[in-house]
């Protein structure tokens, strides 16, 4: 920080043509033959220097101390048997040896577990650009090396970064790795999930190449298992059952070998598919054109989930006029098509309205029978043609309709009301506004519908007139019907005398006749929370509902005794200690529930590695060093020279001081002071003119 | 002199209620049996002509088709609810006094839930001529309903196949245009329409002028009452206007159902023979 300043009392053209008159004269001397031109000309120019104001500069120096960033990793893989002493051992090596040089300064950073993983690579980040660039001496990692962030890592830093590497040289592991797996997949359908084995580390010859046993659950059953050889791609099919969480654990038992692997927690994997349901198609059968009809369509046109085929019966059989067929918009019930060939492509098939007319034969009801018992489902939506000779339950289909009509039809206005078991099925429960007892009454009034005898095994959900059913629900085989014994819901629609909610009913009935999981009698449905927090919630038309057996990923089992939330409710909240797979089971249901990452993230790589860190120890000369064979000694060495080496008893590792100080002022000294100056130029003068003189003397004598 | 006044009004409130209570057993009727309605305009030869209208597009439905609608009833709009109701006819006349405030609420929300107004103008033959005719009426009446923007019917309007394959809509006048809600300009203009959405793109008014009642209305013997037409034409005219009634009914209760996919094939098979016996 020293230097020479200028401080010019006059102007510098003015100094410079000082300067340039002081050379002419000289010059002008010099051809003359004058012999003092060198002390003219120097004197000349003294003055050109004195006037410039020449001055020194010097800076007050304070040395700093070097700065180590000390990192230690204390992620979950670090806990893996030996790590973490390993960890203690170097760290306190390290610090001890680090307090006894002089000058340095430590500066320890913890890197815990994220979310995301070890994010080494951000802690180094952030520990680099807290500190001076010019006293970092260097930086030293004790962690087993498995960042998550590799690409956060910075690529060069501005001392050696040394990486000391827990675990031992035999470690080794074998894990299953999930490359590719579907968060959707649709009901029925396969999807793939793509896995494979893979072994890391010094694998035992007695273990290498030998493949694990797979064993693939879905839902918790047992579906399959297999062998397979590490380093093999498989592509595994999996049909999701339902609609919902289906949940696919893979896992295979820890190999034998005499060294262990390090830890069997990678060995399995829970992967969740969300089973969706393909677009729906919905069969809508109309007997006759009427008011509700335009209801369920646009209900079902709304539904962006529902493909509706839609029949009209605009004109009976019976009913001909001489109208030519080309002025007519008419087509055929394509009934043959519908109803023998394509009718398995039906989720639902309702009639509506419909009146037997002649126009299906015998064996279509009989088709229609073997579709519902089969899974299919029918809803009738009936209108007083059902307690004429028109019935459909006079048809073959009869015989799974869930009432029978007596054949009375109430012609008076009535309120649909929440029976019993309707409060608690899932179709009819909690319907906006429904009525209670000794409130104004909150829903408009239908104003017909037909008396029926509700079969053994039906769920009577709404009764109207005088309590007789209005919604009844009813299984078969494996298939659903439902029946509305008025046709009248479109009242609700049009807001007579305050209407209700037609459209949120009519969904219901429709997506409960397909099954839709929301609206399951019997459920058991956990809501997963913000952390681990997990609402059960257990659906059912009993009265009451036992507590749920909670079985943990470990074995063990505990139970939760459930509150009544709701008619047909019941929720306990409960906190799951650890992710994991968790079985949920009350009365004969069951469910199983994944809780967290599909593999612990932690655990998915746990031999020891200097793959992530490795390059940044390269660029900056520093070295990559296993603990398993010692914690180095400590060195300094000068920047730029290799910083780690191998010594007589164990391997070293070096900083590099920088040598760094702080400015902390400023002193200006002129470089003669003006007497000085005055006597330099003076002198000079003096001597041009003694030298000249004393020759003019020599010269005369 | 209190009480007694106390207990006139307890007898007012109590026949308020029970009005309310029991629905006019025509209107249940008319949810029943799809009776169609028309509105009464005061104007007795209007209202007659309306009524015998109806009962022959209803006899017409009967006789062809599967919509059995029993005998039609009149609407007072400022007095009955329209929630039982689908379809309105409403014949304009230059004399009717327009409904009430309430009645317009009512009228609202019938066509935003679903039903549909048929308004003629009756003045096929002389609308455009420069003449009086029914607009100023027509708009003073339909002004306060919330009707979305209207268009002629296009060519390929569900209206012109929804039962029998139709290329104008004639009544007892067989020129004037028919007027729907306007089909949307694109995607954008349907996310707007309040109608469009709610009921599968069901247009909620009608508009024309070709007097559709005057060409349907039957006596009790079941003959015309009014004349359409010439000769052997007119009749044919009457029968297309009957074509144009059934039509219409079946666009009322099953709205877009013939634009279904399911049908356009077949359908397009036949326009295309039609257009080749034309041609």
């Amino acid at each position: 920080m020293n230097g020479l300043a200028f401080d010019p009392l006059l102007p510098w053209p003015v100094i410079g043509a000082l300067a340039v008159l002081a050379l002419l004269v000289a010059l002008w001397s010099v051809w003359q033959g004058l012999r003092g031109w060198l002390w003219r000309g120097a004197a000349g120019l003294a003055v050109a220097a004195a006037l410039a104001g020449p001055a020194l500069e010097s800076g007050i120096r304070n040395k700093l101390s070097d700065i180590v960033i000390l990192l230690d990793d204390r992620s979950a893989s670090q806990s893996l048997p030996g790590r973490a002493a390993q960890t203690d051992a170097a760290v306190d090596e390290l610090t001890r040896q680090l307090t006894a040089l002089p000058d340095t300064e430590i500066r320890r950073i913890t890197v815990a577990d994220d979310p995301d993983g070890t994010l080494t690579g951000a802690a180094l980040t952030r520990a680099l650009a807290a500190e001076p660039q010019g006293r970092v001496a260097g930086v030293i990692a004790v962690t087993d090396g498995l960042a998550h962030d590799a690409s956060m890592v910075p690529a060069t830093a501005p001392a050696p970064v040394h990486v000391l590497l827990t675990g031992q040289e035999t470690d080794w592991d074998r894990r299953l790795v999930i490359e590719e797996a579907p968060a959707y997949g649709l009901i029925g359908q396969p999807v793939t999930i793509r896995l494979r084995i893979e072994d890391q580390g010094a694998v035992p010859d007695s273990v290498a190449q030998t493949p694990a046993r797979l064993r693939i659950m879905l839902d918790g059953e047992e579906t399959r298992s297999l062998d397979l050889p590490p380093g093999v791609t498989l592509d595994l099919p999996v049909v999701p059952k339902h609609a919902g969480q289906n949940v696919v654990s893979i896992s295979f038992q820890a190999p034998q070998a005499d060294v262990p692997e390090l830890t069997d927690r990678n060995n399995a994997a829970a992967v969740q598919i969300q089973g969706v349901r393909d677009r729906l198609r919905v069969l809508l059968v109309s007997g006759a054109p009427h008011p509700g009809e335009r209801t369920w369509r646009n209900l079902l046109k709304s539904d962006a989930n529902v493909d509706l085929i839609h029949f009209t019966i605009l004109r009976p059989p019976d009913k001909m006029d001489a109208i030519p067929v080309e002025e007519l918009s008419l087509i055929a019930f394509p009934t043959q098509e519908l109803f023998m060939q394509r009718i398995r492509d039906f989720d639902l098939i309702i009639f509506d309205r419909y009146r037997v007319r002649g126009i299906l034969l015998p064996q279509y009801y009989d088709n229609i029978r073997r579709y519902v018992e089969e899974g299919g489902a029918i809803l009738v939506s009936a209108g007083p043609e059902m307690s004429s000779v028109e019935s459909l339950n006079l048809s073959p289909l009869g015989a799974i309709l869930p009432a029978r009509p007596t054949g009375r039809i109430y012609d008076q206005p009535f309120l649909p009301r929440l029976t019993e078991e309707g409060s608690r099925h899932p179709v009819t429960s909690d319907l906006p506004g429904a009525p209670v007892e000794g409130a104004e009454r909150s829903w408009g009034r239908w104003l017909r519908m037909s008396e029926v005898i509700p079969g053994p095994r039906a769920q009577v959900v709404l009764s109207g007139a005088d309590d007789a059913p209005l919604l009844l629900l009813g299984r078969v085989g494996k298939g659903r019907v439902a029946m509305l014994t008025s046709d009248q819901v479109w009242l609700w629609g049009r807001g007579f005398e305050g209407g209700g909610p037609q459209l949120e009913l009519l969904r219901r009935i429709a997506h409960w006749s397909m099954k839709e999981p929301d609206l399951e009698e019997e459920a058991l449905l956990a809501d997963v929370g913000p952390g681990l927090a997990v609402t059960i919630t257990r659906r059912t038309m009993d009265v009451s509902a036992g507590p749920v057996r909670i079985t943990h990923p470990d074995g063990k089992s505990e139970e939760i005794p459930l509150t009544e939330a709701g008619p047909g409710r019941f929720t306990a909240h409960w906190t799951a200690p650890g992710p994991g797979l968790y079985r949920l089971a009350e009365g004969e249901i069951e469910r199983v529930l994944a809780l967290g990452p599909a593999a612990p993230l932690e655990f998915e790589e746990t031999v020891a590695s200097g793959a992530a860190l490795g390059p940044l120890a390269e660029a900056t000369r520093g070295g990559v060093l296993r603990l398993s064979e010692g914690v180095p000694a400590l060195r300094t060495v000068r920047e730029g020279r290799p910083a780690h080496g191998q010594g007589i008893d164990r391997p070293w590792i070096a900083i590099t001081p920088r040598e760094a100080a702080s400015v902390s002022g400023m002193t200006h000294r002129p470089l003669l002071p003006g007497w000085a100056w005055l006597v330099l130029i003076a002198g000079l003068a003096i001597s041009g003119w003694l030298a000249e003189g004393r020759g003019r003397l020599r010269g005369s004598a | 002199m209190r009480p007694r006044l106390l207990f006139s009004l307890l007898i007012l409130w109590v026949t308020a209620v029970s009005a309310q209570e029991e629905p006019d057993p025509r209107l249940v009727r008319a949810a029943d049996e799809v009776a169609l309605a028309y509105v009464i305009t005061g104007d007795a030869e209007v209202d007659a002509a309306s009524e015998a209208g109806l009962r022959g597009l209803s006899q017409v439905l009967t006789a062809r088709t599967t919509v059995e609608p029993g005998e039609p009833i009149g609407i007072d709009p400022d007095r009955d609810d329209l929630s039982l109701l689908t379809f309105l006819y409403w014949p304009v006349t230059g004399t009717q006094a327009p409904p009430s405030p309430q009645a317009y609420v009512r009228l609202n929300h019938f066509l935003r839930s679903g039903g549909m107004i048929l308004f003629d103008t009756r003045d096929g033959d002389i609308a455009g001529l420069g003449g009086p005719d029914g607009t100023a009426a027509l708009q003073a009446l339909a002004a306060p309903l919330d009707i979305p923007p209207l268009a002629p019917v296009p060519q390929d309007h569900v209206l012109t196949r929804s039962f029998y394959l139709l290329r104008n809509f004639p009544g007892r006048y067989l020129d004037s245009d028919v007027w729907a809600e306007a089909p949307p300009a694109g995607a954008e203009a349907a996310e707007g329409a309040p109608f469009r959405n709610l009921n599968d793109g069901v247009s909620p008014v009608l508009i024309g002028g070709n007097a559709w009642a005057e060409a349907w209305a039957v006596d009790d013997n079941g003959l015309p009452m009014f004349s359409v037409g010439a000769g052997f034409e007119g009749e044919r005219q009457r029968e297309m206007a009957y074509r144009f009634g059934v039509n219409l009914i079946m666009y009322v209760l099953t709205g877009n159902y013939k634009s279904d996919q399911v049908h356009v094939p077949a359908l397009l098979d036949r326009l295309r023979e039609e257009e080749e016996v034309v041609q």
